[in-house]
């Protein structure tokens, strides 16, 4: 093999093995047998630099979970963007793309500058306390489209075909299928099948950084990408290089086929353009080009102007404070359920990077994405939504993915006592009350153990005159943690008669102490 | 036939398929009628080894191979609904459970499955009971530790029903040539005890809320589907409070005792009394034993101690 070859492989090796790793960490976000995760599955968003840099700037405290993101720093100083090029996920399936979505014309001009912009707005925003890398962030979007739409989808699509044989196949196709359907579901499939509110905005999202592709090679990265746009700024400090730093007169290649397009309208590299990919070790006709550590000498200067700088960082003051006049945020009744240990309210919208790992992780799937409930705020941060699914009362799962600490890990003891909202009893629709019927499925499953649901007996006359004695069902409000249980395993069709609220919190802003 | 017209008949076939109601192919087992003969028999053993005396009951019942032919499909049923520990006595003690999978394979059994429709997250459940690993720890192929598949579920008409007249069962419990009932005793909030009737709970489908309405009847009902061959109740450890899960040590009460039966009402009856209380305190006991399921006057039963 030809030893510019090599190089070639040995970065797709390198591709392919940080992707698999990817989606097996993937994978093994869900219980597994054990009350504790044993690999760090969220291992991208802590060592991911621009996560790092907006908890820090939101919150004003340094993140000891995201400390690995300097590590990526480090490398970035001394190879340049090599995360770009050989680690990034979603930088590798952007790659992989190419072969079947070919750009339909030559970008018109470099848009590079773009990700300068949303880099500077992401941070200012966070200096000022809005939290908005969870839009930008290419792991959230990642992890987020995969977690809320792709997975669900695929796992919806494969199983209907089994299913379909099952039902209808024939008995020998069945006992075929069968077996091939668990040996998909014990490595492939996730363990079940999750649902998850508004999928299709997770997928457009996810989508449209693909669809990109169509306008040029690696249009996210070069032009769209904050985080890209980051480690670009640290590389102009790196060491490793390509040579030379000016592309040749009278050839065209360097700017053809470059995925990156890192070279200027006068010919000259910029270094922090390159994401290391090595194509020009191939495709340079002449065979000069070679990387090698050389100081760290920048001929062209980033390609942004002051102008955008100042826009992004007036539109970077400026959303914070839009977030701050929309009464949606001061509204009680629009306060969501957080999942258990979450951060107060507004450090936890400071803290939480939109990433998705803990709706992935949830074992009763039972935290959903905020939509446009809470304002531009909440957007994509997690919800409890009992009605569909209840927290487990001894699983402490999501704390212990989150990457960022907006959720803490919880002992169990501190999880058997964390109050993630309180039950209210709704005496109109609720049975014992609204028609005499015996019921209190709720209390059966009311997880405390001393039961926060107890019942007051009573005797009542029933439909048909007879005494009837009933169990009334009320809530012990001090020994409820809001788990939802009660909520979801209600028999009513439609609202369920006992519903969690949130609680603490709100109620000590209303009522200060 | 080109590539683009196969894909497209493909997919047709794929669409056409998935767009039809399921259709089942089970003809469910014949109901038995009443079947218990009199006098109906318990057998109650004691002792710390929960193996032992769940092995010394069957034995004095004339050993399993009175109820599993060689070859059979068996079915044992516990209580795994929540994501509880063995010593909180809200699930089957998994040793019980182990002795009668162990007797089963050893008179010849086909297959053993165990499996609960339960109330917590089921992987939690089949884990922290203790059930699933320790049935793993048996390593024999023919011990089937499954999570309810929920395609298994199929409409049955309950013939005899006063209350329900239809509801969903599990396939594999209704197919099964012998299938043993083993819930653990407990309190409820609802219906005071859940013994083996309530047990069946596991085996339905559908939203099972709703047997609370009328539950005494209802458990009367749905027992009449499936008719265990045998019914053995763990009361080793007894929940006294805040059941069905519990939670708290103290709540439990233990008294290392074990009893079964043939006479699923007797079972529950007897079971009843361990409580401090009468087996007419059970509207599902006398429920049953209006319908004929069997027979609930402790008095007219032989109980055997081993
Ligand atoms: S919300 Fe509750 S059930 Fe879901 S992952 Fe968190 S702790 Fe587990
Ligand atoms: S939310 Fe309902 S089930 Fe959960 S602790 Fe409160 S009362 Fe009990």
């Amino acid at each position: 093999m030809n030893k510019k070859l090599v190089f070639r492989r040995a970065r797709q090796v390198c591709q392919i093995f940080f992707l698999a790793l990817f989606l097996f960490l993937f994978r093994q976000t869900d219980y597994t047998g054990l009350d504790t995760i044993p690999y760090a599955v969220n291992l991208f968003f802590r060592w991911d630099p621009l996560a790092a840099a907006a908890v820090t700037l939101a919150t004003r405290t340094v993140i000891p979970l995201l400390l690995p993101a300097l590590a990526v720093i480090g490398l970035t100083l001394v190879f340049g963007r090599v995360f770009c090029g050989w680690i990034c996920p979603l930088g590798t399936l952007l790659d992989g793309t190419a072969r079947v979505i070919r750009p339909v014309s030559r970008p018109l001009r470099p848009l590079r500058h773009i990700k300068y912009v949303i880099l500077t707005v992401v941070l200012v925003s966070a200096a000022f306390g809005l939290q908005l890398a969870g839009w930008v962030d290419p792991f959230s979007l990642l992890v987020r489209g995969m977690v809320i739409a792709v997975d669900p989808l695929f796992n919806a699509l494969v199983t209907a075909g089994f299913d379909a044989v099952y039902f209808h196949g024939p008995g020998w196709a069945t006992a075929v299928s069968e077996p091939v359907y668990d040996a998909f579901k014990s490595f492939i499939l996730p363990y079940k099948q999750s649902l998850f509110i508004w999928p299709a905005v997770s997928l457009v999202m996810l989508a449209g950084v693909f669809a990109l592709e169509l306008l040029g090679r690696r249009f996210w990265c070069r032009n769209l990408c904050p985080l890209g746009a980051m480690l670009a700024l640290v590389s102009r400090f790196s060491f490793f290089r390509r040579k030379p730093l000016l592309a040749c007169k009278n050839c065209e290649a360097c700017h053809h086929e470059c995925r990156m397009s890192a070279f200027d309208d006068d010919r000259r590299m910029m270094a922090e353009e390159c994401n290391l990919c090595l194509d020009c070790l191939e495709f340079c006709p002449k065979q000069i080009t070679t990387f090698r550590f050389t100081p760290p000498v920048n001929r062209a200067p980033v390609d942004v102007t002051r102008r955008h700088l100042i826009g992004a960082g007036l539109t970077g003051i400026t959303l914070p404070f839009l977030v701050k006049i929309d009464a949606v945020a001061k509204d009680p009744s629009r306060r969501v359920l957080r999942p258990p240990g979450a951060l107060a309210e507004e450090d936890f919208l400071k803290t939480c990077v939109r990433c998705g790992e803990c709706l992935k992780v949830c074992i009763q799937n039972a935290l959903q994405p905020v939509l446009l409930e809470q304002g531009l705020d909440g957007v994509f941060t997690p919800r409890l939504v009992p009605r569909l699914g209840y927290c487990e009362f001894n699983c402490t799962l999501c704390g212990q993915v989150c990457p960022t600490g907006a959720l803490k890990r919880l002992t169990p003891a501190e999880k058997h006592a964390f109050v993630i909202g309180r039950a209210v009893f709704d005496r109109n629709r609720c049975l014992p009350f609204a028609s005499s019927t015996p019921c209190i499925v709720c209390e059966e499953h009311c997880p405390t153990s001393e039961k926060a649901i107890r019942f007051d007996e009573v005797v009542v006359t029933g439909a048909g005159g007879a005494a009837l004695t009933l169990k009334r069902p009320y809530v012990i409000t001090d020994l409820c943690v809001g788990c939802g249980i009660c909520e979801k395993v209600c028999p009513l069709p439609g609202p369920s008669a006992v519903r969690v609220y949130p609680a603490g919190e709100i109620s000590s802003d209303l009522y200060p102490v | 036939m080109d590539r683009r017209e196969f894909l497209k008949q493909v997919a047709l076939w794929y669409a056409g398929i998935m767009t039809t109601a399921p259709v089942f192919r089970l003809v469910p087992r014949a109901m038995a009628g009443t079947s218990a003969s009199p006098p109906s028999g318990i057998i109650v053993s004691k002792g710390e080894d929960y193996f032992k005396i769940t092995a010394a009951v069957i034995e004095k019942m004339g050993g399993m191979g009175r109820f599993v032919k060689p070859g059979a499909k068996v079915v044992v049923k516990p209580n795994i609904g929540w994501d509880r520990s063995p010593e909180q006595a809200a699930n089957t003690h998994p040793q019980v459970v182990r002795a009668l999978v162990t007797l089963a394979l050893d008179a010849g059994a086909a297959s053993v499955q165990v499996f609960d429709r339960t109330c917590n997250e089921e992987r939690r459940c089949y884990q922290n009971s203790g059930i699933k690993p320790e049935l793993e720890k048996i390593k024999d192929p023919r011990v089937k530790c499954e999570f309810i598949d929920e395609r298994k579920f199929v409409p049955v008409k309950i013939e005899g029903g006063k209350a329900l007249k239809e509801w969903q069962f599990y396939k594999d419990a209704l197919e099964a040539d012998c299938y043993i009932n083993v819930p653990v005793a407990k309190h409820h909030g609802l219906s005071g005890l859940t013994l083996g009737m309530k047990n069946i709970m596991g085996v339905i489908g559908g939203r099972r809320g709703q047997i609370h309405h009328d539950i005494g009847r209802n458990l009367a009902d749905l027992n009449t589907v499936i008719r265990p061959s045998l019914t053995v109740v763990d009361a080793t450890r007894l929940l006294l409070r805040s059941g069905p899960q519990g939670g708290k040590i103290e709540d439990v009460s233990i008294r290392n005792t074990v009893l079964a039966s043939t006479d699923p009402v007797a079972a529950d009856a007897y079971a009843t009394t361990l409580f401090g209380q009468t087996p007419d305190a059970i509207t599902s006991t006398v429920a049953a034993f209006e319908m004929g399921l069997g027979e609930m006057r402790l008095e007219k039963c032989t109980i055997t101690e081993v």
